[in-house]
């Protein structure tokens, strides 16, 4: 066994023996993915100083923590800036509602297309689904005029409206695939319990969905809190401002005042931060679901 | 045929229907006591009405999902098509006459939206590239479950939560406080001719852990024997790779290339916050956004978007198709 062991190593490598250049070359994994580590954080520690940093102060080194740091930043922006608090009340008015919104609707369809493969319900998914393809921007110009005449442009409503409708083709996807997972023992068996098909579904397919309610919330939440491109086009008025929108005219607004500008960010990103490290293992399983297997 | 039974049977069978029991579960235990239910499966105009009645059902639960996806993404899809055979200039006004294929003729010809082609699609391939590569870097390195590697994923997924627009502005400073500070250069996105490059960056910085953990599920379905064997077979570092891990993860590919290239095309958050005056901002998803919005050109606008579906809906299924026909190979 040793024999054997030095003799395929040796002519490899004759310094090192086996044990050591693993070793090694684990280290320098290691090393690596910290490196690219330091790189994905990066951005994150710029803001942070930024955030602290104070008006005035303006070091020679631009990495290195203010030497005087300041909540006053923070404290600005709450209080003195009202598109914060407004932006604050708009993204939480606007989210919520149109992630429970989803779940409400996508538990339901997909129910019924994934226990039905007839030609019929393919094609309703295959239309369900169109969404995947067609680019917000093909459509971009009619929703605006349609929303602007029903009196929908810049409410909150309107917004929830659009947003769950632009985010089902996705949420079907990946509910469907995961009630196809599930048996339809306890189904069937609840049928001939004699309940009818609303008792069924409330009883016994509903619970049996939440992992995929779970991961889907947090998703959406996600998509829809960080949402730029519909935003823009639905919300014209200031009042009717998401947090998104906000920091970036706030940004543009107030060049002058980069730190407070750079606080906002920070207090924007903490509730999706929060939300994120809580509800991980749902997101990994959220976008890894089907994938592998295609 | 006619045996007293059938008789029977059919007598039986006519009294619930009679009684207009129509929307009585079929299932229910006492249904299957009064023989209903067999004579469903005996009597097919019985059973194509519960299977109608089961459809109604079905409709039911798939309504509203159809009513909000018709509002939000079929209606307005549908009606936009006419717009983009049309002059129509402002959206508040109401002049609108049908000009035929004039602004496709137009738009084909014109260098600034030839243009935004080129640069969303450099745009898009570099980042689609960056993106698959670190991401299945990254993957290889941390596949196997420890303490390190858990903090590492986490921290590495971390940018996919920010907003890109967010995240694009703190890059615009890193860029110039970091990047430039360190290299004595100028940021990628303050100079004509790197701006996409500079984009490219903040995109693979999102979105490489995106692809990485579709990656990982993929690397940890591999069977561990597989590897085995190959080593038995005396298969080195590379051609294990080669030959066992990039055969088995094709459906991990083709999950990441697609959705990266249709992220890509798409791409708008981006340009519109940090090269929101350079020609290299003027992506192809920005062009149709000032056209419409602040250019006075909805129809033009319109119909290059329409352009840009095509392009999308046509390189996705190309590439798909490419991809599966190598899934199914294999």
């Amino acid at each position: 066994m040793m024999v054997s062991s030095t003799a395929s190593s040796a002519p490899q490598s004759p310094l090192l023996d086996r044990h050591t250049r693993k070793k090694l070359s684990a280290a320098g994994q290691k090393i690596l993915i910290l490196l690219v580590m330091i790189i994905v954080v990066l951005p994150f520690y710029v803001a942070i100083l930024y955030s602290f940093r104070a008006p005035g102060d303006i070091s020679a080194n631009r990495l290195a923590w203010p030497t005087n740091p300041t909540w006053q930043n923070y404290l600005r922006v709450i209080f003195e800036n009202e598109s914060f608090l407004t932006g604050y009340k708009n993204s939480l008015i606007n989210t919520l509602p149109t992630v429970l919104l989803l779940m409400a609707i996508t538990s339901l369809a997909s129910w019924v297309l994934a226990r039905h493969e007839t030609p019929f319900y393919n094609f309703m998914y295959a239309l369900l689904t169109l969404g995947l393809l067609i680019p917000f921007q093909c459509f971009e110009l009619p929703l605006y005029i349609n929303w602007y005449n029903a009196g929908l442009v810049s409410t909150n409503l309107g917004f929830i409206i659009a947003r769950a409708g632009l985010q089902i083709s996705i949420s079907l996807t990946a509910v469907t695939g995961f009630i196809k997972t599930v048996p339809r023992d306890l189904e069937q068996a609840a049928m001939i319990d004699g309940c009818n098909r609303f008792q069924c579904f409330w009883r016994v397919v509903f619970p049996l969905m939440t992992p995929i309610n779970v991961t889907q919330l947090v998703l959406n939440t996600l998509f829809i809190w960080n949402d730029y491109g519909t935003s823009i086009i639905l919300l014209r008025k200031k009042q009717s401002f998401t947090l998104t929108l906000a920091q970036i005219i706030y940004f543009n607004e107030n060049t002058s005042m980069l730190n407070e500008a750079f606080a906002f960010f920070i207090m924007a990103m903490i509730p999706i931060l929060i939300l994120y490290l809580c509800m991980q293992k749902y997101i990994v399983s959220g976008i890894t679901a089907g994938a592998v297997k295609g | 045929m006619t045996t007293p039974t059938s008789a029977k049977e059919s007598k039986m069978c006519n009294q619930p229907s009679s009684a207009s029991a129509g929307f009585m579960e079929d299932f229910s235990p006492a249904a299957i006591k009064r023989g209903v239910y067999m004579d469903k499966i005996n009597m097919p105009k019985r059973l194509s009405s519960s299977a109608a009645r089961n459809h109604i059902g079905n409709m039911l639960f798939l309504l509203p999902t159809i009513i909000l996806f018709s509002a939000v993404v079929l209606i307005p899809f549908i009606q936009g098509i006419p717009y983009s055979f049309t002059n129509w200039k402002s959206i508040v006004s109401e002049k609108r006459e049908f000009i035929g294929l004039k602004n496709y003729v137009y738009l084909l010809k014109n260098k600034y939206f030839q243009e935004s082609l080129v640069v969303t699609m450099k745009f898009t391939i570099l980042y689609m590239l960056s993106s698959n590569f670190m991401g299945l870097l990254l993957a290889l390195l941390i596949q196997r479950s420890s303490w390190f590697n858990n903090i590492a994923r986490t921290v590495l997924f971390l940018p996919f939560t920010v907003s890109v627009t967010a995240g694009s502005i703190v890059w615009s400073y890193v860029f110039t406080d970091v990047y430039g500070t360190l290299t004595g250069l100028v940021s990628p996105l303050g100079m004509p001719g790197q701006i996409v490059y500079g984009m490219v960056i903040i995109g693979a910085w999102r979105d490489m852990g995106y692809t990485m953990l579709i990656y990982i599920a993929a690397l940890q379905a591999v069977p561990r024997d597989y590897y085995e064997a190959a080593t038995m077979d005396g298969a080195g570092k590379w051609r294990q790779f080669f030959n066992v891990t990039v055969p088995n993860i094709v459906p991990a590919f083709t999950t990441n290339i697609t959705l990266l290239l249709a992220w890509g095309l798409r791409t708008f958050d981006m340009p519109m916050v940090v090269a929101r005056n350079a020609k290299e901002g003027q992506f192809t998803a920005v062009y149709v956004y000032d056209s419409i919005f602040s250019n006075n050109k909805a129809g033009l606008g319109q119909a290059a978007a329409i352009i840009l579906t095509i392009i999308l809906v046509v390189l996705t299924q190309v590439v798909t198709r490419t991809l599966r026909r190598m899934e199914v190979e294999q």
